[in-house]
């Protein structure tokens, strides 16, 4: 069910915040994301290895893992990226690939950026990231309880959807409660879902918050990709168009031909009965036609 | 070194598990007995232990140790226990003396703003080096333990310089050396959600606790004192960070203990002897 949520937030467009209260499911949107388009990862509170036994992945080409984990302040001297360099632009270069298919940005975790870097210019990137098309989606991972209340303001503000999920009574089992913004402004609220092990919702269960962790995801999409009709029309289809003649216009012929009785042509005759109560005034009389 | 506890946490000085990041937090409680039993229980599965000991003196430890059965002096002789004195490594760099050589690791002291960059890379030379076996006897893997890591914050370092030395320790020892770190860290203040406060020994915890794999949580009983049951410990361990999980986790975990001079004992609640 939360699949299918995530799918719905992708079709209608906007943003997509999600909101995690535990570590076990950190990961499922990894899961359900991996299967079907790029995945860039970056990564600072997890290593790879790690992150792909979470996964149950031992080999995926579309999972791109940006290493940040091991040096992500620069103190080793032999660093793939640090905190320092967050912005769209560097981001942007980073999720260049030779084949330009549609990607999504994994941020793990927003909150070890904003420990370093001011929130203004997080959520300038954040946006910027957004607008400019890098990525079709940004999921970011906070914990909220890490941050004060407006830093988790701002950044939520940026998002269309929030997913808090919290532990359940079970190791594998969490709470998840969604509250979806359209683009409408129509704000969905969905909230008792279960995930079980895999990434797979099962049941509702009883919430317990415990650890808060949010997760957020803004989605950008092209409504109209997939479509099952043309919102636009060529050259050639216009004129085809143009030239078809609707069974509801009138032309001229059409409109003597069906008003002059031609010959041949029926005519009603009305005959009343004996008992018909037939009214020889002009029941028009009044009117002034 | 309690058995109990090892079974809690299924391990044994033969077998545990490596890359592992143990918290161990206490409040309004002390939870000190815990990094006892972590320092002799790595001792005993002989794992090359770095122990940044920055609030008692080496003599407090090695005391401890041998009413547990454990003797450091001979562990350190023979290269296995690298101890950082944190009190008077400290006192060195605060009172210069000519005669004593102030460690690179308490630099951070100079100057508490800079973050302790230098404390941590004190922490990977001595460890790095630890797989080549330095002339001596071979050890296991590398383990840091931290008593505790709160102190650092009266010592002026900020709560998020303090998360990003743990970061870079569990990268390096968890992670690229495969051996386990273990910490302690300690609050005093009631359980609260403190919105302004971003620098304090709350948010250190918080930001500990998203980084480690077993938290080891102890606190005082909550209905008061009592002679025969010293406090509770709960322990949660984070299942998607276990490589071996079998199917068999449990989220969390919540037991009694009694501190006994010569270790402690564990057991479910209401189950104490003195009750039964």
């Amino acid at each position: 069910m939360l699949t299918e949520l995530l799918q719905q937030g992708v079709d209608s467009g906007g943003f997509l915040i999600i909101q995690v209260k535990t570590h076990v499911t950190q990961y499922f949107i990894f899961y359900c994301k991996c299967r079907e388009e790029e995945v860039h990862v970056l990564g600072f509170e997890v290593s790879e290895e790690e992150l792909k036994d979470g996964l149950k992945i031992t080999h995926n080409q579309r999972l791109h893992f940006h290493n940040a984990y091991a040096d992500p302040l620069g103190w080793n001297d032999n660093t793939p990226f640090t905190v320092h360099r967050f912005c769209a632009e560097e981001l942007t270069r980073l999720m260049r690939t030779p084949h330009s298919k549609p990607t999504t940005l994994v941020i793990d975790s927003l909150s070890w950026v904003l420990r370093h870097v001011k929130c203004p210019t997080v959520c300038r990137t954040l946006h910027q990231l957004r607008k400019g098309g890098a990525a079709r989606a940004v999921v970011g991972l906070l914990h909220t309880d890490m941050h004060q209340r407006g830093t988790v303001g701002s950044v939520g503000h940026l998002a269309t959807c929030v997913i808090t999920v919290s532990p359940g009574t079970k190791a594998d089992e969490a709470v998840a409660k969604i509250t979806k913004r359209l683009k409408s402004g129509k704000v969905i609220q969905d909230v008792g879902i279960s995930i079980g092990e895999g990434g797979e919702p099962t049941k509702p269960g009883p919430n317990m918050l415990n650890v808060p962790l949010w997760l957020f995801t803004f989605l950008q999409t092209d409504p109209a990709a997939n479509l099952t009709f043309n919102l636009r029309l060529s050259d050639s289809e216009r004129e085809a168009k143009e030239k078809l003649a609707l069974p509801f216009m009138f032309s001229k012929e059409k409109k003597t031909a069906l008003l002059c009785s031609g010959p041949g042509s029926g005519q009603i005759v009305y005959e009343p009965d004996a008992n018909d109560d037939y009214d020889e005034e002009d029941p028009d009389d009044d009117l002034d036609v | 070194m309690f058995t109990e506890l090892n079974s809690i946490l299924n391990a044994s000085p033969d077998s545990f598990t490596q890359g592992e990041f143990i918290l161990v937090t206490d409040r309004q409680s002390d939870a000190s007995f815990l990094i006892h039993h972590f320092l002799c229980f790595y001792l005993r599965a002989r794992c090359k232990v770095l122990f940044l000991g920055l609030v008692q003196s080496l003599n407090h430890y090695s005391s401890v140790s041998q009413r547990l059965g454990v003797s450091l002096a001979q562990a350190k002789d023979k290269g296995q226990l690298i101890f950082l004195e944190g009190l008077k490594d400290s006192l060195s760099v605060l009172i210069p003396q000519e005669s004593s050589k102030a460690s690179e690791a308490m630099d951070f002291l100079r100057d508490p703003a800079a973050g302790l960059r230098s404390l941590y890379q004190f922490v990977r030379s001595r460890l790095s080096g630890a797989a080549d076996g330095d002339g001596g006897e071979e050890w296991g893997p590398p383990v840091l333990l931290v008593d505790d890591v709160s102190v650092l914050l009266s010592l002026g370092v900020s709560a998020g310089a303090v998360l990003d030395f743990s970061h870079y320790c569990r990268a390096t020892v968890c992670s690229r050396l495969k051996g386990n770190v273990v910490m302690l860290t300690r609050c005093d203040g009631e359980e609260q959600e403190d919105e302004g406060d971003d620098e304090g020994p709350e948010n250190l915890l918080k930001g500990l606790t998203h980084q480690c794999s077993i938290a080891l949580h102890v606190q005082g009983l909550p209905t008061g004192f009592c002679r025969d049951i010293h406090g509770q410990v709960c322990a949660r361990v984070l299942c998607w960070r276990q490589k071996q999980t079998d199917g068999q986790c449990t989220p969390s975990k919540l037991f009694q203990y009694k501190v006994h001079d010569k270790g402690a004992s564990f057991f479910a609640r209401g189950t104490s002897s003195a009750v039964l």
